[in-house]
């Protein structure tokens, strides 16, 4: 037996497999099948952390996912994770864990001063302290509370975390939440009958309640091994439901045991995302505490916790446990620690005469009746407890090394709440169950208030019924016809949530929050369950008040002299129990984060040396250079203004309109006509969004009569591509048009400078490119080096240009060949950065400009929206505002120092009120052929006042550059060169 | 998350939707002047109860969808197509 | 094509791939003129495959068919002449990658992504449906050799290695990288590089 309390064989461990680890450095064994809480009782440790706010020596007080108390600190190889809970935790070789909240060490805590000064640290201390003054948020109270505050250590282990996580999407016909009797008879019934079924359950086991009895012990073995032979039937188990989403969507985590986990490359947790047709929530009940003096000790446990310990792990938890209970079903703890031969086992019952206590007097246990312990003796560990009549009075104290605590059964309600399920009080039980619409599903078993195994199994049955018929099964497959070992009979619960007497009663052991805090929340005006929750932090954080939150709603309702069926519970919302930010991320991590566009000849543009920049999704060539600064950019540009540069264009949105009425339909869609468009041109077009301003810009050509073909910028190509899908179902579904994204199809070129024409003439035959046969905007099909594929004359940089269209799979062969075409004029490839050199020098607007809040006037476009018909963001482009003379207008601006540069975001401000902005830059470059730096800016008025001289200024870099506001058309205003 | 009945599809998780406005809307005519396009692009009733909306399948059919979802319980009474007419069920919100 | 004990199979051959889009009330004749060249053309979310294509219908009166390549917009010019007046013809080869993924844990690996049941019983051979996988617009095909995913040319390579990670933990070892840079780092070797 490893460890000196290991009194049994556990159902899960395995004596024969050993397991070494450490906690707090001290070197300690356990067995397989062990959690850390149970290694850590076993080895007869009590004292695992101290408490969040008052550094209270606390210890183990649940053996599930509700623990409030023993969370620790997992030192793996990725480093330190915070906030395990030791009760769920596996046991495995060589783990190492310490304890939270403690410095220096666990037995001698600096913070634990706090509990001296507790009555100067009530609830809402921290709201009334750190008030005024207001500058002393960030160099004092800020960093004070930080330190205090949080529950364990985070170091930098994301990054590592984050590779072990995947989601899994699953569907099925019923999804069953819990594998207790109830839904392991559900799960049963409903597979059986061809029914597809995923059940799941938090617990590393199936069985629930029934792993705690031994005369279910037949029934559960027969009951799963003839789940796991149902095919359509998926058991899940370390599996917690973490949130109902409606629509029968659930979210839950899986933890991977060690083996699996070896298996799947280390892979630790799975976020599964359910879609079941219907649910059915056996989620069993809670046991939770009773609010007296010093019910935080180490040593003071849930009764319910000492059964799992011996049942699951072979574990007594104490040799003298004194017990403190007001229900019979509390009592089959005491049954078992006696008949585990632990000798000396006293119970003391709130209640009189009940049935259980009955026959624990004939096994010989020592039970006290009517009384309650007002008082736990002893410090840092239970030595005894002090109990009196409940008017206080005949005060005898008793030795214990334990003190196992039952306060009644809280039916395990969030889930269902998250569904919107009504709580009901339910005096027979003392607590609420939860009253599921039946469309959004059923409550089976304990969580239901139907406390006994077998009714538990009666319960399940009918509900896989209920759920059977609604799905089509009018009759279930036969069952397993099992006995039920049949439920004892039962005195009824006697109520009892705190009990008041000197010292601190905690409601809730995670927060630290006592139930004199609850009292003072509803004193100082905070008595809404919900502003009492949010006032004390009463039920926050990982455990969720699961163990506590009733009672303190017990005595919040007590203060308020209210019934606590009227006051009830604050609303439990997702996530049931943490969950590692890892799961949520699941695999689309690291490269995987979001997608990546890339280009049809992103590896040529790579193995040419090009540096990328995310522009959207898409990876574009910036430079092809590795080489810092404006020199290589500039080198492309001028090799367009001088002879010819080509560019890879092909991220621009490309939208195919064919139809009768396409012509008709863009223009509603654009600000400018296309009906009049003649077959074999473009034009530039801007389209508006219905508020009047602008939306996107772009050029659309006619390749016949009822076919366009409308390119977006790159940034909203699938924004512009909604908006007209929209536009055309919602609005003028009268218009028979086919719109299809064919923006991947086509690799798209432009190549542009004054030598341009010489290069597309040699790569296309079919196509006579004279000025005067393809003029400015002209756009036909033809052949190029071979490949069928479109000529556009259009151009960004205000050279003459042609752009080049060829299917995305012949990109590469073309582009070699417009590089083999252009080698005799020097042609150069050219980034981003040079495309936007040329476009600002040219005065064109991109999405710096046309930002959402710009209107076509703004930007210089007024005249071309259409006075007469129809078209998106007509009425609302005309309100007044958007025509005022001090809007910020589209202008050039230059340093007048030639030699000082300019800055994207820079103000424009008057030398004189260096504080009023009149602007800003919206985009700025090295020019190619002006000296010095040019840029385009937005200024009030801007269109009217270009012989100003204004400052603009960049606090950040601390620089206020003196610049002259010129026509934002700066390289070649008459457009001579695009026409030549 | 919302399932949406997709009549192209079947049902699909929210994702693949986006979310198009209230469908109760319909643009006005050309000549209606500013106050009714101010109505149309601004004023919304952000009603407590059934509401009439516009989802666009972008990730499937890329069909507009036009459905009466409940803004508090989220339950979708009826899914139907752009050109469709839903009226609003008479029950309150719940 | 690279396979192993995972039993997971990837295959990434080109197709051609023609979309054809019906105007309103033209389906019919679309139906009818793709039948005498040879296609049935499938009813809404199904796949019908054949010795020489492959059609499927993801978006209401829409097809999608699937040829082995051909010459650079044969397929399409051919169906564009049939479908005048009738509805868009679009040659897609290069908007779409095709994917081949096969091997009894093959719905394993996609559910990793796919929102959509993949279930035998929920998504049969010869069921096609267009949804999201890994951020991005996937089309989704069961035929009787496997699963085929169509995805945007654009974020091929991105879903690729999504799909290859997703797959790793069931065992599936990746495939030696068909090193599609080296044909074009060749390229540049001819003297095309940019200096």
């Amino acid at each position: 037996m490893q460890g000196p309390a290991r009194i049994a064989e556990g159902l899960l461990t395995d004596a024969a497999r050993p397991l070494g680890f450490r906690f707090d450095g001290q070197r300690m064994q356990g067995v397989a099948g062990d959690t850390l809480a149970s290694a850590l009782l076993a080895n007869g440790r009590r004292l695992v952390g101290r408490s969040f706010k008052y550094h209270r020596p606390r210890g183990i007080v649940t053996a599930g996912p509700e623990e409030p108390c023993a969370l620790v600190d997992v030192i793996g190889a990725g480093g330190r994770e915070p906030n395990h809970l030791a009760t769920t935790l596996a046991l495995y070789q060589d783990l190492v864990a310490e304890s939270q909240n403690r410095w220096p060490s666990l037995g001698f805590d600096v913070m634990a001063l706090n509990d001296r000064i507790a009555r100067f640290i009530p609830a809402g201390f921290y709201y009334k302290t750190f008030m005024a003054p207001g500058w002393a948020w960030e160099p004092l109270y800020e960093p004070l509370i930080r330190h205090a505050a949080g529950l364990g250590r985070l170091d930098a282990i994301v990054g590592e975390h984050a590779a072990l996580a995947e989601t899994v999407h699953d569907h099925a016909d019923v999804l069953v939440v819990g594998a207790g009797v109830a839904g392991l008879t559900a799960a049963h019934r409903l597979g059986a009958s061809g029914l597809r079924v995923v059940l799941a359950e938090q617990d590393t086991v199936l069985g629930g309640g029934a792993l705690l009895d031994a005369r279910w012990a037949e029934w559960r073995e027969t009951t799963c091994d003839a789940l796991a032979g149902l095919p359509r039937v998926h058991c899940l188990a370390r599996t917690t439901v973490l949130g109902a989403y409606g629509h029968g969507v659930f979210a839950a985590l899986e933890t991977l045991a060690g083996a699996d986990a070896a298996n799947l490359g280390r892979l630790r947790e799975r976020l599964r995302i359910i879609r079941a047709r219907r649910v059915i929530f056996a989620t069993g009940a809670i046991e939770r505490l009773i609010a007296f003096p010093g019910n935080d000790l180490p040593g003071v446990m849930l009764a319910g916790a000492a059964l799992g310990y011996l049942r699951r792990y072979g574990v007594a938890v104490g040799r003298q446990p004194a017990f403190f209970l007001n229900t019979d079903q509390a009592y089959e703890s005491v049954f078992a620690l006696a008949g585990a031969g632990i000798e000396r086992v006293g119970v003391i019952d709130v209640r009189s005469g009940s049935l259980a206590a009955e026959r624990a007097r004939v096994l010989g246990i020592e039970v006290h009746e009517g009384v309650v312990v007002e008082a736990v003796i002893g410090r840092g560990a239970v030595g005894g407890v002090r109990v009196a009549n409940r008017d206080g009075s005949q005060r005898r104290e008793f030795e214990a090394d334990s003190l196992l605590i039952s306060g009644g059964y809280c039916p395990a309600t969030a889930l269902a709440s998250q569904l919107g399920a009504a709580l009901k009080w339910q005096d027979a039980i003392a607590a609420f169950t939860p009253e599921l619409a039946p469309a959004a599903g059923r409550v089976a078993g304990a969580a239901r208030g139907v406390f006994g195994l077998a009714a538990a199994a009666r319960n399940g049955e009918a509900a896989a019924r209920v759920i059977g018929a609604e799905l089509g099964h009018a009759s279930l497959a036969a069952g397993l016809e099992l006995a039920l070992p049949p439920d004892a009979e039962a005195t009824p619960i006697g109520a009892l949530w705190e009990v008041q007497a000197r010292g601190k009663a905690f409601v809730d052991l995670q927060n630290d929050v006592t139930a004199a805090d609850v009292r003072l929340a509803q004193l100082e005006g905070y008595e809404h369950v919900e502003h009492m929750k949010r006032y004390t932090t009463h039920g926050m954080a990982t455990d969720q008040g699961r163990i506590g939150g009733l009672v303190g709603s017990a005595v919040l309702a007590q203060a308020r002299g209210l019934p606590l069926a009227e006051v009830g519970q604050p609303k439990a919302r997702p996530y049931a129990q943490p969950v590692p930010l890892a799961a949520l991320a699941g695999s689309e991590v690291r490269q995987h984060l979001k997608p990546k566009r890339r280009l049809p000849l992103h590896d040529w543009h790579e193995a040419a040396g090009a540096s990328f920049v995310t522009t959207g999704l898409w990876l574009r060539p910036l430079v092809y250079s590795r080489q810092s600064g404006w020199q290589p950019v500039l080198r492309e540009a001028r090799a367009v203004r001088t002879s010819v540069g080509v560019t890879d264009v092909s991220t621009l949105g490309k939208i195919d309109v064919q139809g009768p009425d396409a012509a008709k339909f863009l223009d509603f869609i654009y600000a400018n006509t296309f009906s009049t468009l003649a077959v074999g041109r473009s034009r530039y077009g801007i389209m508006l969004r219905e508020d009047g301003m602008l939306l996107d810009d772009g050029t659309t050509s006619r390749l016949a009569q009822q076919h366009f073909l409308v390119t977006t910028t790159t940034a909203n190509a699938a924004a512009v591509l909604e908006h007209i899908e929209f536009h055309l179902q919602a609005v003028c579904p009268q218009f028979d048009v086919l719109l299809s994204d064919v923006g991947d199809q086509w690799a798209q070129f432009a190549i542009a400078g004054p030598r341009s024409r010489e290069v597309v003439t040699a790569l296309v035959a079919d196509l006579d490119l004279s000025g005067q046969a393809f003029p400015f905007m002209a756009a036909s099909a033809a052949t190029i080096a071979g490949v069928a594929g479109r000529v556009f004359r259009i151009s960004f940089s205000g050279e003459l240009a042609y752009e080049l269209a060829v299917p995305a799979r012949h990109g590469l062969q073309v582009w070699l060949a417009v590089l083999a075409a252009g080698r005799p004029f020097g042609i150069r490839p050219y980034g981003l950065d040079a495309l936007n050199t040329l476009r600002i020098e040219k005065g064109h607007v991109t999405g710096a400009e046309m930002n959402g809040n710009t209107s076509a006037d703004d930007l210089g476009f007024g005249r071309m929206l259409k006075p007469q018909a129809d078209f998106i963001g007509r009425e609302l482009s005309q309100r007044a505002g958007l025509h005022a003379p001090d809007r910020l207008q589209l202008v050039g601006v230059r340093p007048v120092n030639r030699k000082r540069r300019l800055r994207n975001g820079a103000h424009l401000v008057a030398a004189k009120a260096r504080t009023v902005s009149l602007g800003y830059v919206t985009s700025s470059t090295p020019s190619t052929e002006l000296e010095g730096w040019v840029g385009l800016a937005l200024l009030e008025g801007g269109r009217h006042c270009r012989v100003q001289r204004l400052l603009a200024s960049s606090p950040v870099h601390n620089e206020a550059t003196e610049v002259e506001i010129v026509s934002p058309h700066m390289i070649d205003p008459e457009n001579v060169r695009v026409r030549a | 998350m919302l399932r949406i009945r997709c009549p192209w599809c079947g049902e699909r998780d929210e994702t693949e939707f986006r979310y198009r406005g209230d469908a109760s809307q319909s643009r006005p005519a050309a000549d209606a002047g500013l106050e009714a396009f101010s109505a149309y692009v601004y004023e919304r009733k952000n009603p407590r109860g059934w509401h009439l909306e516009w989802w666009l399948h972008v990730g499937g059919c890329r069909r507009l969808l036009k459905l009466v979802r409940h803004t508090l319980t989220h339950e979708i009474r009826w899914v139907g197509n752009a050109e469709d007419q839903a009226s609003l069920p008479r029950e309150p919100g719940r | 094509m690279p396979g192993n004990a995972s039993g997971l199979h990837l295959d990434t051959s080109a197709s051609d791939i023609v979309e054809i889009a019906a105007l309103r009330g033209r389906a019919p004749d679309v139906a009818r003129i793709a039948l005498e060249r040879g296609v049935q053309l499938p009813a809404l979310g199904r796949a019908v495959a054949a010795a020489d294509h492959l059609a499927l219908c993801v978006r209401p009166e829409r097809w999608l068919i699937l040829t082995p390549p051909a010459s650079v917009g044969a397929s399409a010019a051919a169906w564009q002449s049939a479908c005048v007046g009738l509805g868009a013809v679009l040659d897609l080869s290069s908007a779409l990658s095709t994917l081949e993924f096969s091997g009894s844990q093959a719905r394993e690996v996609l559910v990793r992504s796919c929102r959509i049941d993949l279930d035998a019983q929920a998504f049969p051979v010869g069921t096609a449906c267009a949804t999201i996988m890994a951020q991005v617009a996937v089309i989704l095909v069961a035929l009787g050799s496997g699963l085929l995913l169509l995805t945007p040319a654009s974020t091929a390579r991105h879903f690729h290695e999504w799909l290859l990670a997703a797959a790793r933990p069931l065992g599936f070892e990746p495939p030696s990288q068909r090193n599609d840079a080296a044909a074009s780092d060749d390229a540049v070797g001819c003297g095309d590089k940019p200096s």
